[in-house]
């Protein structure tokens, strides 16, 4: 709604807009592969969440992790995919994403168990630093001179993730799925996860029964961090191919605020993640065809972030009657 | 000759110190309240990218830099109100909305820059000018350093002591650290949770706005997209280092004014290292800060928690 009217101020029929939204987000294969391809990331970053949200920690700098985990795939893929058996390989760079996600938490999480010092300050920064780091290294150390613009080499395609047979998405998916159900198994029904949700609920009460709350509070940021990690090795692995300076997709500016909306429910993340990316795919299609900045997809997304988190309120009020 | 650089040197970065620290300090104080009355307002960031741009297409237009604070003002207040009616009145979760306010307003600023300016990043003539202080700028070295600067920047830090005083000595102080501390407590004794949250939210979003439009008028003279950099962000991490108190969180925004200008300083003085390495340092600075003097964070209770008063 607000959307059309911002449309229509720019002298855009919101209708063709929102039509060709949909169209090519949704009605074409390409949209759907390109939104599911793109909902991955998202799904393994919501999964760490998950997490350490169920527990009341907020890891706010997913986005520092994500890149750690990806600037050390692509670091490290291009010789260790000489040196390896493929499989082994593989699972050797995923290692060294999840490693580097949870470095870049280790510090926050110390912290916060030791000292309790706020982890959305401490995260955040460290988020910072790694964003200046990465670029950093990637115009020094691990640059690979061949190429003008600052980048890692690149992984030739036979080393890259494989696909899901018959499709063209890679196996990524089934990966991210598998961990944001299986995290939310975790939390649902296992005791670490009954000791994270205790700790939600009431830190004290969790002290008092016996729990280590330093130790679950470095579990809870570790698991996030890692899995951020992850998701950037895994972006890497597959779909970029190499790593550059300045590459910063943000997904925890969305995964963030996801999984509150989804309420801490992993079911609910996958509808949610979906629809964000189509909103992004179809925002980038869409721009090409009609003149619209592609900014106008992050508008809406904050549009619909803010809208959902209302309609929250009004469903409260209606299921207190 | 040696000794003559040296000066100049050290007149630069502490001008330039000033400069830096006034967008995160104003942001900061306002951020002070905020918190202080319970609300954790990840939106600052936005609301400094909307205020920048806002105050930058005025002043263009309408040929006149006041106009572009006035208006950068009024949006400041707008955000404020749309965070506080989501917030405060239907209780949704802090965090959520302050991203998505930043999400929001970066992005509105981007679109709406590319529909205005297309291409183009105008540079805007006139502004960042300075006022110079009689006398006073005449002392050696300091003088051009601490009286010769933008009006807003003197209006920042002389507002730090009269922050320090509605905080901790008037009726209004009081009720906005109650309000965060014990809501339930203060709404018992009369005090209105909603409104003063209201007004710390209020003076947040003002005091964000303004910084931003004195990053693109009084600093600047031009916008881009991405000018804000984070510094939104650091308003957080200052007010946090400060410990609410106003007069601590102005230490805490000279500290990482003096880190920027250190930055720029190093680069011009040719000392070689990468800028991105030493961009990292402010964020380094802060976690060691923290480490060191803010072992125990000691967050206002009610920070982040919605007040529904008829949950008894």
């Amino acid at each position: 709604m607000t959307g059309s009217i911002i449309l229509l101020a720019i002298g855009k029929n919101p209708l063709i807009y929102f039509g060709l939204l949909f169209t090519r987000g949704m009605g074409s294969s390409l949209g759907v592969i390109e939104s599911i391809i793109k909902m991955i990331p998202l799904l393994i970053i919501s999964s760490g969440l998950l997490a350490c949200f169920s527990a009341g920690l907020w890891n706010i700098g997913t986005d520092g992790q994500f890149l750690i985990g990806a600037m050390l795939a692509g670091w490290a893929a291009p010789w260790i995919s000489n040196a390896l058996p493929y499989p082994a390989y593989l699972i050797t760079i995923a290692l060294l994403g999840i490693l580097g996600g949870m470095a870049w938490i280790l510090l926050p999480a110390v912290l916060k168990a030791r000292y309790d010092i706020n982890e959305i300050i401490t995260t955040l920064m460290m988020s910072w630093v790694a964003v200046n780091l990465v670029t950093w290294l990637v115009k020094g150390p691990i640059n690979d001179l061949s190429t003008v613009p600052a980048q890692t080499p690149l992984i030739p395609s036979a080393y890259r993730l494989p696909m899901i047979p018959f499709t063209r998405i890679h196996v990524g998916l089934i990966i991210g799925i598998a961990t944001l159900l299986g995290i939310h198994w975790i939390i649902r029904k296992t005791t670490l996860g009954y000791q994270f949700r205790v700790m939600l609920m009431n830190k004290k009460a969790a002290m008092h029964a016996g729990m280590s709350v330093p130790h679950l509070t470095v579990y809870g940021l570790l698991i996030s961090g890692g899995l951020a990690g992850l998701a950037g090795a895994g972006d890497v692995l597959a779909v970029k191919g190499l790593f550059q300076g300045n590459w910063n997709p943000q997904y925890g500016m969305t995964a963030i605020p996801l999984v509150f909306l989804a309420r801490l429910n992993g079911w609910a993340v996958i509808p949610l993640a979906f629809f964000f990316s189509f909103l992004a795919i179809g925002g980038e299609f869409v721009a090409r065809d009609l003149g619209v900045p592609v900014f106008f997809v992050h508008v809406l997304e904050g549009l619909t972030l803010l809208f959902f988190a209302a309609s929250e309120y009004f469903e409260k009020k209606w299921m207190h009657r | 000759m040696n000794a003559l650089f040296e000066s100049a040197l050290i007149t630069a970065i502490c001008a330039s110190t000033l400069r830096g620290t006034t967008p995160i300090l104003l942001a900061a104080l306002g951020e002070a309240y905020a918190e202080r009355s319970g609300l954790l307002n990840l939106g600052i960031e936005g609301m400094m990218v909307a205020g920048a741009f806002s105050s930058f297409v005025v002043a263009l237009k309408m040929n006149s830099l006041f106009s572009g604070f006035v208006f950068a003002a009024a949006v400041g207040l707008t955000m404020g109100l749309v965070f506080g009616i989501l917030t405060i009145i239907l209780g949704v979760n802090q965090i959520v909305v302050g991203l998505g306010l930043t999400i929001f307003a970066r992005s509105m600023c981007s679109f709406l820059h590319r529909v205005i300016f297309g291409n183009q990043f105008p540079i805007l003539f006139g502004a960042g000018g300075t006022s110079e202080i009689p006398l006073l700028s005449q002392v050696p070295v300091i003088g051009q350093a601490l009286f010769n600067q933008h009006w807003l920047v003197y209006l920042t830090f002389s507002m730090v002591p009269i922050m320090y005083i509605l905080m901790y000595k008037t009726r209004f102080g009081l009720r906005v650290r109650a309000v965060g501390e014990a809501p339930r407590a203060a709404d018992a004794c009369g005090v209105s949770v909603y409104r003063t949250r209201f007004y710390a939210i209020l003076l947040g979003g003002l005091l964000a706005s303004l910084g931003g439009a004195f990053l693109a008028l009084g600093d600047l003279a031009f916008f881009v997209p991405d000018m804000i950099m984070g510094r939104g962000y650091i308003a957080i991490v200052v007010v946090m280092l400060g410990k609410w108190n106003p007069v601590r969180v102005c230490f805490g925004g000279l500290l990482f004014g003096f880190a920027l200008a250190l930055t720029s300083a190093l680069q011009v003085a040719g000392i070689k290292i990468s800028p991105d390495f030493i961009l990292m340092t402010p964020y380094l600075v802060v976690i060691v800060t923290l480490v060191l003097f803010a072992r125990s964070s000691n967050l206002p209770s009610a920070l982040c928690i919605p007040y529904q008063r008829e949950n008894r």
